[in-house]
């Protein structure tokens, strides 16, 4: 029969729906282990960088603290309801719920189940429980060191940003980024372009256009915080002979020798600190992330710098600047104005 | 600041090119009487299957001809329902665009293993004029498929208005019972556009992987299928129009980028394009409605 393979596809497909529906009804059968972890993220993990820490930072915690671990993957956002109650109904010690998009659901189910303990990493519901305990994220703080390396290495001395769009938390990856570029070179000027348009988060050829606008205008350095843009700024950035810098994750080597570092984003190790917590009964409240606790940082402080591909590790003065400018964030001698709180 | 320089004229044909294509390929349809609302699934298509190619055999070129020969097959799954079946062509588009979204992504993860974007340094993009000996200003750093994009407007404005072929082709868009009377395949017509429709929506996707940028990311048509569905029923079935009606747009699109950049908010500039071509929808059946009433009086 010619059509087998095709309905094997269709009948794997239809398990892969299924499986990702996440109602798990099985599981909720078995006598939960003393300790468990399950990790619920937004969308399938695949190869998004984002969710992939987000399950090492919960294997990890599970490994150290000798808990089962779980993951529900939700198929998209509309499926997270339906996974969080059979993650409820399955008892764990701890929810964790990845992103923004929890936001609505960890508003309401855990006042409903007070003696279940919930954690929302990279975002916090509104109303928050009192056995619902975030993590957040002092992205500012890493894209400040990152302007001081932009601010340091630009020629021409301007500097820019191609970020996806013009919202409040974006700022976070453009204002400290300028801030930190003017603190090492006063005349520097920094220009924000946004990518906009009807897919601006994965639109690498209007990323590319922007950055192209950008580089036009003399800016050598390009922070890139265009999620799946981010390949088109740095094609940009590579044919007009400037550099980049990428985002959440090391992206040194999707470009080799164009990205000067990364505005990183550590979520496995603040989400692995915060279960821990909660497995110790600290519960609840917010637990900011920043450089001090290790939450977040750039490719110049990491101990890994010289196998990291990225252009810093050229630099040596440069990143002798960023680790003094680290220990003064840390000393408090600066600090780094947060874009949401203004 | 200066808004028109080189780089903006460039900014404008990069941005032109791939809408162009798969415009050229709505109108044959539209001049056909087929009503091809499938571009943006097409485009989508045509861009991923040029990476695809392009990464397995390491020629740019190869991808750009893998591109155009599976969006001529993929184009198939129109033409057979819409053309063949009578299908609602409508419905069939629908679909066809929908497939392409979750085909794409799809095989995306089975090809190269991962989801999101995919690029890599060995990937071979177009070539740019410049480095083929082209050394003019607005062109140079252009892919060689967007002079081919300007070139396919004068063939086609002749072949629809200077060869039987091409008067055969608009009576059957014009009147198909008349046509089929005068003995003319309608059908093979038909089914002969929406290929070769398929063929020039995969030069777009390939000119926007390939030559835009050297990467596939998903979801990466984002919309411009549907802006080249409206320079069609903007231009209605004269070339010319149609490549004013893309050049509107890719002008829009790149002064929107302008506009961003002289202080305007992002919001207000990515709703140029839409103004523009809403305007421009407006003001043409404006000038068609005048016309119809010249002709009654």
């Amino acid at each position: 029969m010619k059509s087998t393979p095709a309905i094997a596809t269709a009948a794997l497909l239809l398990l892969g729906l299924a499986a990702c529906g996440g109602t798990d009804a099985a599981e909720t059968a078995e006598a939960p282990p003393a300790k468990s972890i399950i990790l619920i993220t937004p969308n399938p993990v695949g190869t998004n960088s984002f969710l992939q820490l987000g399950v090492k930072g919960a294997e990890a915690a599970a490994k150290e603290l000798g808990a089962s671990f779980k993951l529900y993957e939700s198929k998209d956002p509309t499926s997270i309801a339906q996974n969080v109650d059979a993650a409820v109904r399955a008892k764990p010690t701890v929810i964790v719920g990845i992103s923004f998009s929890f936001d609505d659901v960890f508003t309401t189910v855990p006042k409903a189940n007070p003696g279940q303990q919930f954690l929302q990493v990279d975002s916090c519901a509104k109303e928050q429980a009192p056995n619902l305990a975030c993590v957040s994220f002092k992205e500012h703080e890493a894209a400040y060191l990152a302007g001081v390396e932009a601010g340091l290495l630009s020629k021409s001395g301007q500097i820019g940003v191609v970020a996806a769009l013009d919202t409040p938390f974006i700022h976070r990856w453009i204002e400290p980024f300028f801030a930190g570029a003017t603190s090492v070179k006063p005349a520097a000027q920094g220009t924000p372009l946004y990518v906009g348009g009807s897919n601006p988060f994965s639109d690498p050829a209007r990323a590319k256009s922007q950055a192209q606008t950008l580089t036009g205008r003399g800016v050598d350095l390009i922070a890139a915080a265009a999620s799946g843009g981010n390949p088109g700024v740095f094609e940009a950035v590579a044919a007009s002979g400037g550099k980049a810098f990428g985002v959440d994750v090391n992206q040194c080597a999707l470009s080799p020798g164009n990205v000067v570092d990364n505005v990183l984003k550590h979520v496995d190790v603040a989400e692995h600190a915060a279960i821990k917590e909660i497995f110790d009964g600290r519960t609840g409240g917010v637990k900011v992330y920043g450089l001090a606790e290790g939450g977040v940082g750039v490719n110049a402080l990491g101990d890994d710098l010289a196998s990291s591909g990225c252009t810093v590790a050229a630099s040596p003065d440069v990143v002798a600047k960023v680790k003094q400018t680290r220990d003064d964030i840390f000393a408090g001698k600066i600090t780094v104005a947060d874009p949401l709180q203004s | 600041m200066n808004v028109f320089e080189w780089s903006f004229l460039a900014g404008v044909l990069t941005a032109t090119a791939p809408v162009l294509l798969a415009a050229l390929g709505g109108l044959l349809c539209q001049v056909a009487g087929v009503f091809n609302i499938a571009l943006e699934g097409q485009l989508l298509w045509g861009a991923f299957v040029a990476v695809v190619v392009s990464d397995l055999t390491g020629s740019a070129w190869t991808g750009v001809a893998g591109a155009v020969a599976a969006t001529v097959v993929f184009s198939a799954l129109l033409s057979g329902p819409a053309v063949a079946l009578r299908a609602d062509p409508i419905v069939v588009a629908v679909g066809l665009n929908l497939l392409a979204l979750g085909l794409t992504a799809f095989l995306m993860r089975q090809i190269f293993g991962s989801g999101g974007t995919y690029s890599s340094p060995e990937l071979a993009g177009l070539p740019d004029l410049g480095e083929l000996g082209l050394d003019v200003p607005v062109l140079r750093e252009q892919s060689p498929l967007v002079p081919v994009a300007l070139l396919l407007v004068a063939v086609l404005a002749f072949w629809l208005t200077r060869t039987r072929s091409g008067l055969r082709l608009r009576a059957v868009g014009q009147h198909l019972d008349a046509a089929q009377a005068v003995g003319l395949r309608v059908s093979g017509y038909q089914h002969g556009v929406t290929l070769v429709a398929g063929a020039l929506c995969g030069l777009a996707g390939a000119q926007l992987s390939l030559g835009n940028v050297t990467l596939f990311s998903e979801g990466m048509s984002a919309g411009r299928g549907w802006i080249a569905v409206v320079a069609v029923m903007l231009s209605g079935v004269y070339p010319g129009r149609l490549l004013l009606a893309c050049l509107l747009f890719g002008v829009a699109e790149a002064f929107g980028f302008r506009l961003q950049g002289a202080g305007l908010p992002q919001q207000a500039a990515d709703a140029a394009p839409y103004v523009i071509t809403l305007a421009a929808l407006v003001l043409a059946a404006v000038a068609r409605r005048r016309r119809r009433s010249y002709e009654h009086a």
